[in-house]
């Protein structure tokens, strides 16, 4: 039985039922109140000078200033209707305004209201119905919206979400009406497969970087223990470098994010250490910048900084990091006179894999996983990463928290 | 001649190449495939140092680690993990692994990293204190995830030359050190350590100490001689 009646819950049938019904009570409360307004005027009315002063709304709540005559609790629909068109106010009764039919047609009757109304009772009718009318619109203008509302910000949260690896979100699906349900359930099934699959493919490829390992250690070993020759051996190691820096850039992209624990971190001692690890080196970095306390997970931020400091070094040589504070946002910046990146490939390389073309190819180093990787880790700390190329040339990147 | 060093890992190929190149380098290496062969291998002959992987099939690494723990008189372990496996890593050296190497690692500095283990072992006494925080004055020394911790929670970063030189320091509190004694204390492999790289690194920490050079209160300089860690430590 109620099963029967939640198919029927519609968003048409309710919205159907709601402007119904909001019509049908602003008609009710704006005829009773009215019929108030007009009994309490007819006693001041009897006068018809000096009548109006008290002829505002408050009349419902006021009792009547002069004898009811004749206005008993029961006799309102009968007695009194005539009574009004009798006693109404003069003044806005002009001869050709008093049709004959008054007499004949008692009034007010439910819903319809006479035509020859007081101009302050008109306002009130008008007024109530208006009021009314609009509360109930705002009112069902919102119900409407939330539903939505509520779809769009799960939407929202769910590509952040699914980057952090935290679960998607999910919407109620047992309340209202049979349209939000549905969106619901589909929403929810949609954004459980997305994470399904998200999970299911990351971790399938940290498995198969994961197992890779074995055989890059298995190799390294026979390249040394092996017969061979230096030359070749060089080469190779070098090769495996390469795919075990490709094997561990791929593992930090798809390692699972709630590794990470957000602490209270010093973000110039941080870069500051990282500019010094460099340096220490031999590498051209330097940093500058206040003590800036910032929440983050430190190991990621360090990475986020080599990453950075690694991309510039590899384009152009030196990197200039330092940490600035604007009016409670605190940035880090790493700059460099390099060649840039053509500002139509600005906002492609924090794809996977990419790499700028002409100036960012494989001999220069570089998986071209190193701004993603940056980018990935700077989300999940809730901070954002922006390239640009500085006006007076370089590229400029900026952690902004 | 180096030491006995017993080598787990349950690849057989990885097994004999390393037995082969340690063996190079004049260790002598017996080998195990897994828990039971480490057992059996701690009975009868008693290795100097072990290299134990991970990842292991039954019992892994870790359940050995704190089984070896409970060994009387137990050998260094140098600990293969996988890279990127902070979790474990930070769990190996908790429950008494000494070092640890990502696989795929460079077979010189795994020779490099057991003659290290097998120096100190030798020496006698702690190996490593493996507190792996430390307290001075309102100072807390993370050493494994090497930063400072400040009095109001603040993780501050060091870096490498600022952490060693700290590790330096705090083993040797109200000791004056002398440059030279710094420099041999805090040599690393790839860098160049002289008396302006120190002083880099003492005027760094004091910095991140929030000591200055006029009033150091914790790293003081001491005339002449070089400097002097004037704090209390203790484990925490």
């Amino acid at each position: 039985m109620l099963n029967r009646l939640k198919s029927w819950d519609r968003l048409g049938l309710r919205l159907f039922l709601l402007m119904w019904g909001a019509l049908a009570f602003s008609h009710l409360v704006a005829w009773l109140m009215l019929s108030q307004v007009l009994r309490g005027n007819l006693g001041p009315m009897k006068p018809p000078v000096g009548a109006a002063p008290s002829m505002r709304t408050d009349g419902p709540c006021r009792p009547p200033a002069g004898p009811p005559r004749g206005f008993g609790p029961g006799g309102f629909h009968g007695e009194g209707a005539e009574d009004f068109g009798d006693l109404g106010p003069p003044q806005h009764r002009g001869p050709q305004m008093a049709p004959p039919a008054a007499r004949q047609a008692p009034m007010p009757t439910f819903p319809s209201l006479p035509p020859n109304l007081p101009w302050n009772a008109s306002l009130v009718d008008y007024g109530v119905r208006l009021l009314i009318i609009a509360m109930a619109a705002w009112w069902g203008s919102r119900w409407l919206a939330a539903p939505v509302r509520r779809l769009v910000s799960a939407a929202q949260q769910l590509t952040p979400a699914l980057a952090q690896g935290r679960p998607a979100p999910s919407l109620d699906e047992e309340h209202g009406t049979r349209e939000v349900q549905e969106a619901a359930v589909v929403f929810n099934r949609m954004a459980a497969e997305l994470s399904g699959q998200f999970e299911e493919r990351g971790l399938m490829i940290a498995a198969i970087s994961h197992d890779l390992r074995t055989p890059l250690t298995r190799m390294r070993l026979r390249l040394e223990t092996g017969e061979v020759e230096a030359k070749v051996r060089d080469r190779c190691v070098d090769d495996l470098r390469e795919m075990n820096r490709l094997v561990e850039s791929v593992i930090e992209v798809f390692r699972p994010a709630d590794m990470a624990q957000p602490q209270r971190v010093d973000l110039s001692a941080l870069a500051q250490s990282a500019v010094d690890d460099l340096a220490e080196t031999g590498l051209a970095v330097s940093f500058d910048g206040p003590p800036a306390v910032v929440r983050a997970d430190p190991v990621a931020m360090r990475r986020v900084v080599d990453n950075l400091v690694g991309n510039a070094l590899r384009y152009a040589g030196h990197a200039r990091v330092s940490v600035q504070l604007t009016a409670g946002v605190t940035r880090l910046v790493v700059d460099d006179d390099g060649p840039g990146i053509p500002e139509a490939e600005l906002a492609r390389v924090h794809q996977p894999f990419r790499r700028v073309e002409s100036s960012r190819n494989r001999e220069t180093g570089g998986t071209g996983l190193g701004l993603y990787i940056a980018q990935q880790l700077v989300r999940r700390q809730g901070a954002a990463l922006a390239l640009s190329n500085r006006p007076e040339g370089g590229l400029r990147a900026e952690v902004v928290f | 001649m180096n030491g006995h060093c017993l080598v787990v890992d349950d690849d057989a190929e990885i097994r004999t190449s390393l037995k082969t190149y340690l063996e190079g380098f004049g260790w002598r290496i017996s080998t195990a495939a897994d828990g039971g062969g480490l057992r059996q291998a701690m009975l009868s002959a008693k290795p100097d140092v072990i290299v134990l992987d991970l990842m292991l099939p039954g019992e892994d690494g870790l359940a050995l680690l704190r089984w070896l723990s409970t060994q009387p008189d137990s050998p260094p372990v140098l600990m293969l993990t996988a890279r990127g496996d902070t979790m474990s890593r930070v769990v190996g050296l908790e429950l008494g692994a000494d070092d640890y190497l990502a696989k795929p690692f460079e077979p010189r500095e795994l020779v490099a990293r057991l003659q290290a283990l097998l120096r100190r072992s030798n020496k006698g006494g702690p190996l490593q204190d493996d507190t792996r925080t430390l307290r001075f004055g309102r100072w807390r020394f993370d050493r494994l995830a090497r930063q400072l911790v400040s009095p109001d929670d603040v993780g501050v970063a060091l870096s490498s030359a600022e952490f060693r030189l700290l590790a330096a320091f705090v083993q040797r509190p109200g000791r004056v050190l002398t440059r030279d004694q710094l420099i041999e204390l805090t040599r690393a492999p790839g860098v160049e350590v002289n008396d302006r790289s120190i002083d880099l690194a003492v005027s760094r920490l004091r910095a991140k100490l929030g000591d200055t050079a006029r009033e150091p209160s914790v790293i003081r300089t001491v005339r002449g001689e070089g400097y002097l860690f004037d704090a209390e430590v203790s484990a925490c």
